[in-house]
């Protein structure tokens, strides 16, 4: 077969991003063929519609707004099914404790306790997060997208962003604390308490949700 | 600000959204508050760790030639203006904010002389060019024997063209001077200089992929001055610092 070259401006533009985006792919489908498939998939769409691509606009979000299509399209049916829906939030106040690494004497140690878990637990947890969740944290988090470009990418409302991302970080907290419980890097609390603002998903913060936080620091003390 | 108007914007905060005045007023509590900037301290460093341990996956060499067997595949796709051309859609608010304090004329930053003088030269439309022309392979050239050193056009992509060169002094020894114009209008000049004993350092130093560069801002324009392969190199355009800075990586880059 007769070789073209591939397009200099795609090449120069798009092609660059293929890390982020298979980093970005793994964490989305949570399998290396999948995600194979899916960045293959989109770069061949952004490649066709290469002339759609509007001038002065973030290509990388670009290109992260397809693949999030794609994904959607193809992939999500079969994700959905495989997803457990991960209520795992602990408090607020065991939260708080568990990053700062305090000891039980309210302490904090030299090294915060999320430096002693390993890559792999933070990959598992991460993974145990809900699609929408997980992709908004892996967007702002890893990614650096803003919220705006983020919202254009998930095609959805900043608020929604908002409150995806504050709800996938506590999901990815209360994972991480379970597993650290688990492993035996830090002893478990006597009764694991309520789940903090299990209604709180619309809002990035619940007042509420705030104040019996501080009810509950204030019973310890 | 009180605590729980402070609870609402940490997360905010916390990533980078908020600025100028919003951003002011947190920081302001949190200076007084520590419930809430223990609350900051603990979400910046959960993001940090959670950064730390995620390590961006190597790409299977099979998917790099498999995108590659494809794309050669396809008809080769239109070609188009690089996405620096025209001012961003998306531009990062606290890029906004500024770009409007450095109209204004609030803050000016106090550079070098060679930055200085880039920004005027900029702005002296007027001036005549000492060879015109669109390519920019024999506008560098007309320069050969004129200067101690060869000067290379840089390129910055399919959208711009030349203009036209003038011989100039950056500080006792000739240069020069470059002018480019963008498709979308923009006007982008190049100074090319020897950097022997002159500074060009100004006071907002960036380093992007790995070179250093120093950014200043007049009035509706933008100035980086980086130094490549033992040149000294001064860039103005009427972009913002940060298209401009995109449109310089995207010239290094290749």
């Amino acid at each position: 077969m007769k070789r073209r070259p591939i397009s200099s401006d795609f090449e120069r533009e798009a092609l660059p991003h293929l890390g982020a985006l298979y980093a970005a792919a793994l964490r989305m489908t949570r399998n290396e063929k999948d995600a194979e498939d899916l960045v293959q998939e989109a770069l061949l769409r952004a490649y066709r519609f290469f002339d759609t691509f509007e001038a002065g606009t973030n290509c990388k979000a670009w290109l992260f707004r397809i693949l999030t299509n794609v994904f959607c399209n193809q992939y999500r049916e079969r994700e959905r099914e495989n997803v457990v829906m991960t209520e795992a939030e602990s408090s607020s106040a065991n939260l708080e404790q568990f990053l700062s690494g305090a000891g039980a004497d309210g302490k904090e140690t030299e090294t915060a306790l999320l430096g002693r878990m390993v890559s792999a637990d933070v990959e598992r947890a991460l993974a145990a997060v809900p699609p929408d969740f997980r992709l908004a944290v892996v967007l702002a988090d890893l990614e650096d997208f803003s919220y705006k470009e983020i919202a254009e990418i998930m095609d959805c409302p900043a608020g929604t962003v908002m409150s995806r991302l504050y709800r996938g970080r506590k999901i990815l907290q209360g994972l991480l604390y379970d597993y650290a419980v688990e492993q035996g890097i830090i002893a478990p609390t006597t009764a694991k308490p309520a789940l903090a603002g299990s209604g709180d998903a619309v809002a990035p913060v619940d007042l509420d949700a705030y104040r019996r936080k501080r009810a509950v620091e204030g019973e310890r003390e | 600000m009180n605590c729980a108007e402070a609870t609402a914007t940490v997360q905010a905060y916390v990533d980078g959204e908020l600025d100028g005045v919003d951003r002011e007023s947190v920081e302001r509590h949190l200076v007084a508050c520590s419930t809430c900037s223990s609350r900051v301290r603990l979400q910046t460093r959960f993001r940090a760790a959670v950064r730390a341990h995620l390590h961006r996956p190597e790409v299977p060499f099979t998917l790099r030639r498999r995108v590659e067997e494809t794309l050669k595949s396809q008809p080769i796709a239109p070609r188009r203006w690089p996405a620096w051309m025209s001012l961003p859609r998306i531009v990062p608010a606290a890029a906004a904010v500024f770009l409007i304090v450095a109209i204004t004329g609030t803050v000016r930053r106090q550079h070098s002389a060679v930055l200085d003088q880039a920004e005027r030269t900029f702005n002296n439309t007027q001036m005549p060019m000492d060879i015109t022309g669109s390519d920019c392979g024999s506008i560098a050239s007309w320069f050969r024997g004129r200067l101690e050193f060869p000067v290379h056009a840089p390129a910055l992509g399919s959208g711009a063209t030349c203009q036209g060169g003038r011989l100039v002094n950056v500080g006792e020894r000739p240069a020069a001077y470059l002018v480019y114009r963008v498709s979308d209008g923009h006007r982008v000049t190049f100074l090319v200089f020897d950097p022997r004993d002159l500074s060009i350092e100004s006071r907002e130093r960036r380093v992007v992929n790995g070179r250093e560069m120093y950014l200043g801002t007049g009035p509706g324009i933008s100035t980086v001055a980086y130094r490549d392969r033992g040149l000294g190199y001064v860039v103005t355009a009427d972009y913002d610092e940060d298209t401009l800075t995109r449109l310089l990586t995207t010239s290094f880059a290749r």
